[in-house]
């Protein structure tokens, strides 16, 4: 501190003798004739430095793909035609080289393009590229293989984590009661909670301010509570709903698990940058490390990756391809070209997707089974304008409806193509439908299928059930329906037709064994409709997302019958935890439902006992009421009395406290009223 | 119950109020008219023609001899009940937003709006003093810089009056001096209305947060609670059951965007011991400004912001329903 005193000190100084000097005279700004500069130009303008030219040896444009066919001089040039063709797809090829060995080429090549990024395009392209049944080309950088030489030669072992416990993460599951959970979020976003649901009235779990920033997800198994912010995810479980993991990815907007629960998908608008793919990133859930980053054109169609239900593979769409990828290494498993939509099926390893006419070639609809790549059933279809998929939900049949329009027709005709899986060869069933469709919902564990259909106002609801002979059958036609979504409960037969938003929250309650609209309803601008994950209650709601006042969530059973009206300020969202898949078996469940009778007798008592607990409680709560009240009544009248003196006083004593009490000082007055009369003549009938 | 209908009013209804016999029913509105009707069968007596303005308040003294209203044409009136001769008017810089009669009938009070640079002021007139209304000098003039009132009532005997607040506050005034004499803070938002019960020892609010709660009034101690989902705009005290009527629905601006299918504008009964509602009266097509108990309690009226006013008569089933306990 005191040196830089001095200094200054004497920069003073020296100004000072300076302005002393003369102050006519221009000072001269020349350098002696001896200076010499000692300041680097790294300091001086390191910044632009940076991005100085630089000399390239031509080796970042390199690439080395190995599988290439052994061929002799006969064949070469061949060969160098096809790898031409396959090749410069991704740049101009400025340098090719291909080594020999005894008259035969040694099954590697050299390609050297014009610029880097070529070479980096053709690696993320054709690796993995498939020539023929022997060939499939592996492509790498010639620079990778220096920088995966200087690995050390021996393994370092990971240092050991110590384990965290938070806990029985399924706690919820032993609730005696077998109440399930949900999250709400409300106050505009400012609170979130944690209820568990109960005929009732909900019992908080949890409840934090600022718990979230946006909105909460749950992961499909129900063990993690996922919250948004900033700066990340965090995942909150256990009993206590301790925080068990972070994922630290500036700016994410969306996530999506995979359904093992084991890897979760980020995205983020903010972070990417072109070296470094950061816009979607793929995480492990239990180690918290990041597993991959990709690049993301567009988060229009969220989730971007859909995952196998048993989460081994994820796939993608990008401009005209789809990629496949295996987990936990996350390699491209393969690129199929041109796609427009897909869909995993939600039962088995089977990957549908479809591709649109190319002049003579039919639209086409692909079922493909992983990780064989076998093409199960492929259909063609003509005159194609849009597919839709729609998986039931184990899996067991695949419905495509397909808009056409067939030559010499004028609009849309729109057909269901019904795969029905588990059978043979897949065979296809086809329902023409003569309406517009407005939606499709597979019964989840069923055969039906229920769909709305018409233009408003003549909305029709439809319900179909496909036959194991194929054939399908329409079992109900409702007419005149205000509904704009179908809500299956989770157990199937139970369904709600539901007409939100615009169509002011018309709720109809339908049971499907028997067609029968068990309850008809309004839950007035509803937005939303959630089935608890066993299928006992529902909810509707209004978010504050979609419409400011009256928001609301309304619990009803699943027969329509309205249970609770929870009004909250500003509610936002509420969503079930979602309950793990039940370890009991096919033939278990069934022992279950076959006695029945018994268990219900139990559960009836219990019932029975709640409820003449609640009204006793009610008939208790009121009793105290009452008694409070009554007294400080009585308290009141004590004063009021004590006050009489006071008050006839002020009213120049004339008693006003009840209401004849002064009958005697009252006028009467008799008011005479106009009837009006009027004679209608009733003619001849 | 088929309501009768009263259609004497071009805009919203500001305030109802029954005179002490319940004989007489008195409703203001925007409008400007004063109306005043049989409650009996809903035939207009008459109309206080004078103001040029909104009329936000009205009442009427213990033995229907004078009537006072305050309107947003920046006055302060008292007229004849039976010739509807204008006695006094009392001009101000701001609306007057509330008033009242005390208990002897001698003393006015109203406060004046926070509006045009002029802030809130809560006056008192004796009537009984003419140089007073010469000079349109007050006795007592407070003022309330912090936040406005927007509903006031005496308290028993004329010693405070009970004023809500914009900001949801409850302040007793003394009548003598202007010092606040008790204070306490039960709403988060505006109190649109204040009533007392027949006997004057307790009385009720309406505010926008919405719910209304039953004070004591001598005490200002919190006795219930009434939970609602829209602002109550009004709400009132049965005189002979445990029960009080509130009405209330969305602000005017919002009503677009609600339906009254639904019907929340409809007037809700609770009971004033379990806190709990027991019934509703549908009728008005928009949000109701005010509700009024008949002193006897078998009928009540209600004011919407369609300009109706609407007499109820009960049916006997009301008089005979219980709640267990």
């Amino acid at each position: 501190l005191i040196a830089h005193n001095d200094s200054s000190m004497r920069d003073t100084e020296d100004m000072d003798a300076e302005v002393e000097f003369d102050e006519g005279e221009e000072p001269s700004f020349s350098d002696p004739e001896d200076f010499v500069d000692d300041i680097s130009d790294q300091e001086l303008l390191g910044d632009v430095l940076r991005e100085k030219p630089q000399e390239a040896d031509g080796i970042d444009s390199v690439i080395v793909v190995d599988n290439v066919p052994q061929v002799g001089p006969d064949r070469l040039e061949k060969l160098k035609n096809v790898i031409h063709k396959i090749f410069s797809k991704f740049g101009k090829i400025t340098n090719e080289f291909y080594p020999e060995a005894d008259g035969k080429t040694k099954g590697y090549i050299f390609l050297e393009y014009s610029v880097p990024s070529h070479a980096h395009e053709a690696v993320k392209n054709a690796d993995g590229y498939k020539l023929d049944k022997q060939h499939t080309f592996r492509v790498n950088l010639f620079t990778d293989f220096d920088k995966y030489m200087s690995i050390s030669d021996e393994w370092e072992p990971p240092e050991k984590q110590p384990f965290k416990d938070f806990g029985n993460l399924r706690h919820w599951l032993e609730d005696p009661d077998c109440r399930d959970q949900y999250s709400v979020i409300y106050d505009s976003g400012e609170k979130t909670g944690i209820f568990s649901n109960d005929v009732k009235e909900p019992i908080e779990v949890e409840e934090r301010a600022r718990w979230t920033e946006t909105y909460v997800r749950w992961s499909p198994k129900g063990t993690y509570l996922a919250t948004f912010h900033q700066r990340g995810i965090a995942l909150w479980g256990g009993e206590k709903f301790k925080q068990i993991q972070r994922f630290s990815h500036q700016g994410v907007q969306l996530i999506d698990f995979s359904p093992c629960e084991r890897y979760v998908v980020t995205f983020s608008p903010l972070m990417d940058t072109k070296d470094d793919p950061q816009a979607i990133i793929i995480w492990d859930v239990l180690t918290g490390q990041k597993k991959r980053g990709f690049h993301c054109e567009s988060s229009a169609h969220w989730p971007i990756f859909k995952w196998s239900p048993d989460g081994k593979f994820f796939a993608r769409m990008t401009q005209d391809t789809l990629s496949i990828y295996e987990t936990p290494v996350s390699f491209l498993q393969q690129a199929i070209c041109f796609r427009v939509d897909f869909s995993w099926s939600p039962g088995d390893n089977i990957i549908a997707f479809w591709v649109p006419e190319d002049k003579d070639i039919p639209a086409r609809v692909t079922l493909m089974q992983l990780p064989s790549r076998n093409e199960i059933r492929v259909r063609n279809l003509f005159n194609v304008v849009d597919c839709k998929l729609h998986w039931q939900k184990n899996g067991d049949y695949l419905c495509v409806k397909v808009d056409r329009t067939p030559k010499g027709t004028q609009g849309i005709v729109t057909n269901f193509e019904i795969f029905r899986m588990r059978e043979k060869q897949v065979p296809v069933d086809v329902v023409e439908m003569k309406e517009g469709i407005i939606a499709f919902a597979w019964e989840p564990n069923g055969s039906r299928f229920a769909v709305l259909h018409g233009e408003s106002p003549r909305i029709n609801a439809s319900f179909y059930d496909v036959k194991s002979n194929g054939k399908i059958d329409l079992i109900k036609m409702f007419d005149k329906q205000q509904a704009n979504s179908i809500f299956w409960s989770p157990q199937g037969q139970f369904l709600v037709l539901a007409g939100l938003r615009s169509m002011n929250g018309a709720l109809a309650f339908v049971d499907t064994s028997d067609c029968t609209m068990m309850n008809i309803a309004e839950h007035y601008m509803a937005s939303d409709v959630e089935w608890d994950p066993t299928g006992r209650f529902v909810v509707t709601s209004v978010s504050w997302w979609s419409h400011k006042v009256d928001n609301a969530y309304w619990l009803w059973t699943f027969q329509g019958r309205l249970l609770q009206k929870n009004n909250k300020d500003r509610f936002c969202q509420l969503l079930w935890r979602p309950r793990p898949p039940s370890l009991l078996s096919q033939e278990q469940i069934k022992a279950i439902k076959k006695d029945l009778k018994k268990y219900s007798k139990i559960f009836e008592q219990k019932d029975r006992l709640s409820q003449s607990k609640a009204s006793k409680e009610l008939v208790d709560k009121r009793r105290a009421m009452m008694e409070d009240y009554r007294k400080y009544r009585e308290d009141a009248m004590k004063m009021y009395q004590e006050q009489r003196p006071l008050r006839l006083e002020l009213r120049g004593g004339v008693d006003t406290d009840e209401l004849e009490s002064n009958v005697d000082d009252w006028e009467e007055e008799t008011i005479e009223f106009f009837i009006n009369e009027e004679i209608i003549p009733i003619g001849d009938l | 119950m088929k309501p009768i209908l009263l259609q004497g009013h071009e805009r919203s209804i500001t305030q109802i109020k029954y005179n002490r016999e319940g004989d007489l029913l008195f409703s203001v509105a925007k409008d400007q008219f004063v109306n005043v009707w049989y409650s009996v069968n809903g035939e207009r007596l008459g109309t206080y023609n004078g103001h040029s303005g909104a009329v936000w308040c009205v009442d009427v003294d213990w033995d229907t001899k004078n009537v006072l209203t305050g309107s947003a044409d920046n006055s302060c009136r008292v007229w004849d009940c039976e010739t509807g001769k204008q006695l006094i008017m009392l001009e101000t810089n701001s609306a007057v937003r509330t008033c009242g009669f005390d208990f002897s009938g001698n003393i006015i009070m109203f406060s004046t709006d926070k509006q045009m640079g002029y802030q809130c002021y809560l006056n008192f007139f004796d009537l009984r003093d003419p140089q007073q209304i010469e000079d349109n000098q007050p006795y007592l003039s407070v003022p309330c810089s912090e936040s406005k009132i927007t509903s006031a009532v005496w308290g028993p005997l004329g010693e405070f009056v009970v004023a809500g607040h914009e900001n949801g506050e409850i302040n007793q005034f003394s009548a003598k001096s202007g010092e606040i004499l008790k204070k306490v803070r039960e709403h988060t938002k505006q109190i649109n209305d204040i009533q007392t019960s027949i006997d004057l020892t307790m009385f009720i609010t309406a505010s926008k947060d919405s719910s209304a709660k039953l004070i004591d009034s001598a005490s200002l101690d919190h006795i219930k609670t009434f939970k609602t989902e829209r602002p109550v705009n009004s709400a009132a005290i049965s005189p002979n059951m445990d029960h009080v009527v509130m009405g209330g629905g969305q602000e005017a601006m919002e009503v677009t965007t609600t339906s009254t299918r639904i019907g929340k504008f409809e007037a809700r009964f609770f009971h004033a011991a379990y806190e709990e509602e027991f019934g509703r009266v549908k009728g008005h097509f928009g949000p109701i400004n005010c509700v009024a108990f008949h002193p006897d309690g078998k009928s009540y009226s209600s004011g919407g912001e369609d300009g109706y006013v609407r007499i109820h008569y009960f049916d006997p089933q009301y008089f005979d329903f219980e709640l267990e306990a």
